[in-house]
Order: structure tokens, then C-alpha cells, then sequence
């Protein structure tokens, strides 16, 4: 019986808080994840202050990746398969102007997308330890 | 010396001599020559000298091919088996663009 | 203090320039991450120190706010006004002028009614670790340790009322961090100080006159991205023997209309105050900057 209990014990450690999480749900799923990363990338390129940074992207592209990696992110059924944030984000120079931006235009398509504010701050605080990576400048 | 003039207002296009290395260098997400003249069944070597992950494709009727992403300081090498002229270009960086004009 | 206008007219003067000014004032912090303007003028909540760093300048560049606060309590009115600077989010420098008007307590007191003290405030406070918004994978916090220099204008009758400084400093450190998740912001400062009410009654007393440790807190929810509400508390020396000097608290709203201009309201209790108890009242602060 102790053997059992510790096991569980374990294995409940072992699994990312994430996992257990509804925020994909609370998101919308799938469709509702694909509706904010088109409402949020239309916001980047609008935006004069970052939209020259996705000048030479392929946009089709990115908005295909950002539904994979949002899923992932809201704890969905998905596999990311791009590359680092490191890797993706190293020759652009980011600097926290320019993260933060783009986290105010997420916010105004999670807005459009009527993502309650309780729970955008949810997905906001998983992405956001990403700036370590992405910011380089 | 008036006759060799026009020749040098031609847009320049790389010719590599028959054994010379066929290198063409990924920097600020452009290739460098941004065109080149090789003869058929010679190799280009793309060299990654960017800050950037690059892949290339061809794809026209006669020829084409779909490479496998390289990594800053990586290269690649595809051989051109057909003649004519083609544009290899990036899935990631799409105003990446080389003109290759096989002889 | 003038050399400290002097460096600010400086500031301000090549600010003024233009395409320099809108590199150096990239106001590209996040909404509400440079805090408000606390009683004595550094960036933090109302009554308490915060370890954000004022303004929406970001680690590149600068940001700067002017703010005005009144506290009109049942027997005085407290009321501040300053200007404070955030230098490359890693260093404030802050100035605030106070006015402490004791209406008919001062006729009580014989020294005459609408008597009232004036401090000047001078602060500096210094990230030294930590990022409050970005550091949603760690526990640790933002840490920022500072000081408050404070000078008061009513040396004499800080005198009368056992007071033993009219000037004094306050060092502190404080600890920030804005549990995402949850949309919480906490804060928890420690702070070393001889001041009574804040300074207004001067430093250290006939009763006790070391530095002795001190509490502030504060605790917000935000409810969207223009308003939060939360609440603060902060413990407070007892140096004078006429009055035993209590913790003041205050339950606050925060609305931030946009990086230019934010309103706070509060119901603050800052206890008990020379010789009335129970003071509480409304709390109103503007700050309008960059």
C-alpha cells in the first residue's frame, strides 16, 4: 500500500502542472487557439511598432507554428515541432520594448477572442519566462 | 576600351570557372551572389553565414528539389542535373532569392 | 537640492529633444508595471515602497511621472506632490514635497490653526535582481533595496512634541512579484527608520530613539489590464511618548487610463496622529508621466 501511495505520490510530481490544467479548454481548444493566433499575428502587422521586425517572414508559416505552439502551451494535444525560441528569435534583436508589443497585441486579440482576463493572464504567465530566450538585445 | 564599357553596367553574374568550389553564402537573410552561371551537373555549396535557420527549394517542370533546414555555420550542397534558369529560394525567409542560370 | 533640480532640468532638457526623446522615453513597459506613486514619492502602492522601478521606460531606457496625492483625514490634511525618474529600469530617483496641515488640531496645540509641516523627500531605490513580470517560471521575487531622505521644516515643534531629528533617513529593502496566474501583485518591504508619522513629527523620541525594523505590504488583484484593487498595510515606529503611534492600512483602487495618466482612491487609516486618534479618510493620488 505504501509502495502504491509513493508511486502515485511520484509520478503526480513528475507531471507538469500544465497537464492538469484546463486552459486549453478554457481557451476555446483548437479553433478557439486558431482564431486568436490569426486575430494576433493581423495585430503584429498592423502594428508600427514590430511590424517591420516580420518583414522578411513567411507568414503563413508563423501563424501555422503559433497554433501548434500555443497548443502545446495551453496544455492541448498537440507536438511542437519549430525550432528554439533561441534559435527562431536570435538574428532579430529583440529588446523588451519590442516582447512587450507584442504581448500588448495578444492581449488585444485575446480581448477580440473574448478570453475572460483571468484567463489570459494564465496563458500570459507561461509564455511570458519566454522573453529570456527571445529577447537578446 | 569604349567596347568594354556596356559590359561592365551588366548586372554582375557570378560565373565559376569548371572546377573551381561553388559557393554561395546565406548572410542577412540574402544570397550572396544573388546570382549565379554554372554549367550542368555542377554543385552549389550554400554556406549558412546568418543569424538565421535557412533551408532552400527549387521548383520548376524540370528540376526541383526541397532540402532539409541547416543551422547558422552549417552548409548544404545540391547539384543541378538540368539546364535552364531557376530561382532557389527559403520556406522561411520568402524575398530570399538566388537566380541560377545553368548552361 | 538644488544641485537635484539642476540634474532634473538637465534630464528633462535633453529629453526635450526630439527624436532622442523617443528613443530614451521608449514607454514600453507594460501597463501598470511601474506601480503608482507611494505617500512619500517612490514608485510602489499608496502607503507602501515597491520594488518596481516608476515610469514605463524599460531596461533601454527612461521613464518619468510627475503625481500630486491629498489625504484629507477627520483632523488634518496630508497632501504630497513630486515628480520621480526611472533610469533604465534599474534606478529611481525621486523627489516629493509634503504638507502636513493640522487645521484646528494646531489652534489645540497653540500653534495656531491651519499650522501646518512640510517635508522635502528625497528617494533612490536600485533593482538589484529579479524581474517581477517576466519571472512567472521562478519563485524569486524583484529586489530593490533604497533610501528616503527626509527633512522637515518644523524643527522647534517637533522639539515640543519629544521628537529628537527634524531630519532623518529611511533605508529599505523590497521584494515584488506579480503572480500572473493567479493575476496577483504582492510586494513586502522591510524598512529601517526613527521617523514619526512618516516624518512629519520628526525623528526618533523621548520614549525611543534608535532605528527600529518596519512592515509594508500590499496585496493587488488585477481585474483587467486598467484596474486592480487591493490592500496595504504598514507598521510604524512608536518613538513619542504623547502619543502611542499605531500600523496605518488603506484598501485601494488603481485605474490606469493609459501610460500617461493613472488614479488612485483609497479608505486609509493611518492611526492615531499626535494627540487624535483614529485617523481615516479618503486617499486620492494622480500621476501623470511617461
Amino acid at each position: 500500500m505504501k509502495a502504491l501511495a509513493t508511486t502515485c505520490f511520484l509520478l503526480a510530481l513528475a507531471t507538469p502542472l500544465w497537464a492538469q490544467d484546463a486552459l486549453f479548454d478554457d481557451m476555446g481548444g483548437q479553433p478557439g487557439i486558431n482564431k486568436l493566433v490569426d486575430a494576433s499575428v493581423d495585430n503584429y502587422l498592423a502594428d508600427p511598432r514590430i511590424k517591420d521586425i516580420f518583414s522578411e517572414s513567411n507568414i503563413d508559416r508563423i501563424r501555422a507554428e503559433l497554433k501548434d505552439q500555443f497548443c502545446v502551451v495551453a496544455g492541448g494535444p498537440c507536438r511542437y515541432t519549430g525550432h528554439s525560441m533561441e534559435a527562431t528569435h536570435k538574428g532579430l534583436h529583440l529588446t523588451n520594448a519590442n516582447f512587450n508589443a507584442l504581448v500588448e497585441d495578444l492581449q488585444s486579440a485575446m480581448d477580440s477572442c473574448n478570453i475572460p482576463f483571468a484567463t489570459q493572464n494564465r496563458f500570459l504567465a507561461r509564455l511570458a519566462p519566454m522573453q529570456h530566450q527571445v529577447v537578446t538585445r | 576600351m569604349k567596347k568594354l564599357l556596356p559590359l561592365f553596367l551588366l548586372v554582375p553574374a557570378a560565373s565559376f570557372a569548371a572546377d573551381e568550389a561553388h559557393t554561395v553564402v546565406q548572410k542577412g537573410r540574402a544570397f550572396r551572389p544573388a546570382e549565379v552561371s554554372i554549367n550542368r551537373g555542377e554543385s552549389l555549396t550554400f554556406t549558412n553565414d546568418d543569424e538565421f535557420i535557412h533551408q532552400i527549394y527549387v521548383q520548376s517542370p524540370g528540376f526541383n528539389f526541397d532540402s532539409d533546414e541547416r543551422n547558422p555555420g552549417q552548409d548544404i550542397t545540391e547539384t543541378f542535373t538540368a539546364p535552364g534558369t531557376f530561382e532557389v529560394r527559403c520556406h522561411i525567409h520568402p524575398k530570399m532569392k538566388l537566380v541560377v542560370h545553368v548552361k | 537640492m538644488r544641485p537635484f533640480i539642476r540634474a532634473l532640468t538637465l534630464l528633462l532638457g535633453v529629453a526635450a529633444q526630439p527624436a532622442f526623446a523617443d528613443d530614451l522615453f521608449d514607454g514600453g513597459k507594460l501597463l501598470a508595471t511601474g506601480g503608482v506613486s507611494q505617500v512619500e514619492g517612490a514608485g510602489g502602492g499608496g502607503l507602501a515602497n515597491w520594488a518596481l522601478i516608476t515610469g514605463y521606460g524599460t531596461r533601454d531606457g527612461i521613464g518619468a511621472n510627475v503625481h500630486y496625492t491629498a489625504v484629507p483625514l477627520p483632523d488634518y490634511t496630508l497632501q504630497t506632490t513630486g515628480v520621480a525618474v526611472g533610469l533604465f529600469d534599474r534606478l529611481e530617483l525621486s523627489y516629493a514635497w509634503q504638507a502636513f496641515d493640522t487645521q484646528d488640531v494646531g489652534a489645540a496645540l497653540g500653534l495656531g490653526r491651519g499650522f501646518t509641516f512640510h517635508q522635502n523627500i528625497f528617494g533612490a531605490k536600485l533593482k538589484l535582481i529579479g524581474d517581477a513580470v517576466y519571472d512567472q517560471d521562478s519563485w524569486l521575487p524583484q529586489i530593490a533595496v533604497g533610501l528616503q531622505h527626509k527633512e522637515n521644516d518644523r524643527g522647534a515643534v517637533i522639539a515640543a512634541v519629544g521628537g529628537k531629528n527634524s531630519v532623518g533617513t529611511d533605508f529599505y529593502v523590497t521584494a515584488a512579484k506579480l503572480l500572473l496566474a493567479e493575476s496577483l501583485l504582492v510586494d513586502a518591504t522591510l524598512r529601517e527608520t526613527k521617523a514619526n508619522q512618516f516624518g512629519i513629527l520628526g525623528f526618533g523620541g523621548d520614549k525611543h530613539n534608535d532605528y527600529s525594523t518596519q512592515f509594508e505590504g500590499s496585496g493587488a488583484y488585477l481585474f483587467s489590464r486598467r484596474f486592480a484593487m487591493g490592500a496595504e498595510l504598514r507598521t510604524k515606529p512608536s518613538n513619542l511618548g504623547i502619543v502611542h503611534e499605531g500600523a496605518a492600512w488603506d484598501l485601494f483602487a488603481a485605474y490606469f487610463l493609459n501610460k500617461n495618466l493613472s488614479i488612485t482612491a483609497a479608505y486609509a487609516d493611518l492611526g492615531n496622529i499626535a494627540i487624535e486618534n483614529d485617523q481615516h479618510g479618503a486617499y486620492l493620488s494622480l500621476q501623470a508621466g511617461l
